[in-house]
């Protein structure tokens, strides 16, 4: 292991414009740094020696966690993973993005890392993405011509590989509200090793009305594909249908065999479809709740 | 080319040249000589570089040096206090929660953190917040034990069940201060 860093040119712009500018002039030369957690490592590992830092730590204008009057939530790209985790807005109406911050890396890892570092590097074994994607988060990108507003699930390509250009910057991350009626969680389980890598990660949004109908579902898998994914299938085998126990067995074993894992495959997808099972059991049983309380 | 930086120690001023590549820990140690920081794992999964920046345990093994310029970074020597100890050092001291030493630092901090946020912690609170500190002697029951006594001293619901000082383990004392400094 290269324990110390190779020499390259530090540049720390003063806004978004600037670092856009920056990212113009230094193209493939140069590398954002935000917490530093994913960058410093590549860069120690030889990885990446970029001749360029654009450093945009200390951009104020990036560090922001604001819930809208529409209910959505808008989070710059430099909020900690430890920020959104404590934040009382994200854990009274998102905790499953509270879930999923708390259990990235270690609490160190997570006082430095940011969610907009997380979500730009684009990992298959991140916790963070499924929670977004289930979430149906939205990014905005800036580059030198302006800026553009696209869905989490067209953000990833291939792991570690993202549409973001290398003149452009993610500025925010939108996440709009959960129906009323609705829930959402994230299940995981992990390796076994120094930090505990996520072996398989489930987001699970679910909206049930009185009825026990099923008016929506997203469920959204890491780490048993190349990104963070949705299982389409798994869904609708719920979305529009009464919930019932075999229901859920069923589409629980769909989001299995639509699962594409790499490497303890049998492992991963008889995971997936426990955890799968558990979040719907759970997040069914949350949804009746919360709506026999609303008429009562 | 070197920017010349100002930073914060345990409350003393340094202004220094630095160079954009050097890391926190570099310049803790090699400029500074804070050596009571330790460089183990390079990569962020041991925590034994954690040190304070504006009361919060990061990894000075993977912080830019210039990205904390101007911020309070507080170390072990920061808690040494001249000749006494910190609660912590004190029932870390007693507790014998010390093996080799060389994860010390890191924890103590990490725990000092935890305390200064939430002074009555549950052990489960202290287990979660100490997870990012790898102790290669696996001496972690003692090392829980020591935070939680540590909690109690600081309350002023315990008194410190340490020897005075001169009489403990010079040992344990160079430990719990930073001042064992062989790479493992």
């Amino acid at each position: 292991m290269f324990r110390l860093l190779r020499p390259f040119e530090f540049h720390e712009p003063a806004s978004v414009t600037e670092a856009v500018a920056l990212l113009s002039t230094y193209g493939d030369g140069a590398r954002v740094l935000a917490g530093g957690t994913d960058l410093v490592v590549s860069m120690k590992k030889r990885e990446l020696a970029p001749e360029h830092v654009i450093a945009i730590s200390r951009l104020a204008e990036l560090d922001f966690m604001e819930l809208e009057s529409d209910g959505s939530l808008r989070l710059g790209p430099l909020v900690t993973h430890a920020a959104i985790a404590q934040s009382p807005i994200v854990r009274t109406h998102f905790p499953m993005l509270a879930t999923a911050c708390n259990e990235v890396g270690t609490p160190q890892i997570r006082n430095m890392g940011t969610i907009g570092g997380n979500v730009c590097k684009a990992g298959p074994s991140q916790d963070t993405p499924p929670v977004l994607v289930a979430l149906e988060a939205q990014l905005t990108l800036v580059g030198p011509a302006g800026e553009r507003i696209i869905p989490l699930d067209q953000f990833c390509t291939g792991p570690f590989c993202t549409v973001l250009f290398a003149d452009e910057l993610l500025t925010q991350i939108r996440v709009p509200p959960i129906p009323t009626g609705g829930a959402g969680c994230y299940k995981w389980c992990t390796k076994v090793t120094a930090t505990d890598e996520t072996l398989v990660g489930a987001a699970v949004v679910l909206v049930v009305d009185q009825d026990h109908v099923c008016r929506d579902v997203k469920i959204a898998l890491s780490s048993v594909a190349p990104i963070a994914t949705r299982v389409r299938g798994a869904e609708d085998i719920l979305r529009g249908r009464q919930l019932t126990p075999e229901l859920i067995e069923e589409s629980a074993r769909m989001a299995a065999a639509e699962a594409r894992p790499r490497s303890r495959a049998e492992y991963r997808r008889r995971m997936v479809r426990v955890l799968v099972g558990d979040a719907v059991n759970q997040l069914w049983r949350q949804c009746v709740g919360s709506a026999g309380g609303a008429t009562a | 080319m070197k920017m010349l930086a100002r930073f914060s120690v345990n409350g003393e001023p340094h202004e220094i040249a630095v160079e954009p590549h050097w890391l926190l820990v570099e310049i803790l140690r090699d400029r500074l000589g804070f050596t009571g920081t330790k460089h183990s794992c390079g990569v962020g999964n041991c925590g034994a570089c954690t040190v304070l920046v504006d009361g919060v345990p990061v990894l000075a093994c993977m912080t830019l040096a210039l990205a904390v310029r101007d911020k309070d970074i507080t170390t072990i020597e920061g808690l040494n206090g001249g000749d006494g100890l910190h609660p912590l050092q004190e029932a870390f001291v007693s507790h014998g929660a010390i093996q080799c030493g060389y994860c010390t630092p890191g924890v103590i901090l990490t725990a000092k953190a935890l305390l200064d946020r939430d002074p009555d912690p549950s052990e489960d609170d202290v287990r979660h917040a100490l997870s990012g500190n790898i102790c290669r002697c696996t001496g972690y029951v003692k090392i829980v034990e020591a935070v939680l006594a540590a909690a109690a001293v600081m309350r002023g619901e315990a008194v410190p069940a340490i020897a005075p000082a001169e009489r403990s383990s010079p040992v344990a004392l160079a430990a719990v201060r930073g001042e064992v400094d062989t790479h493992v």
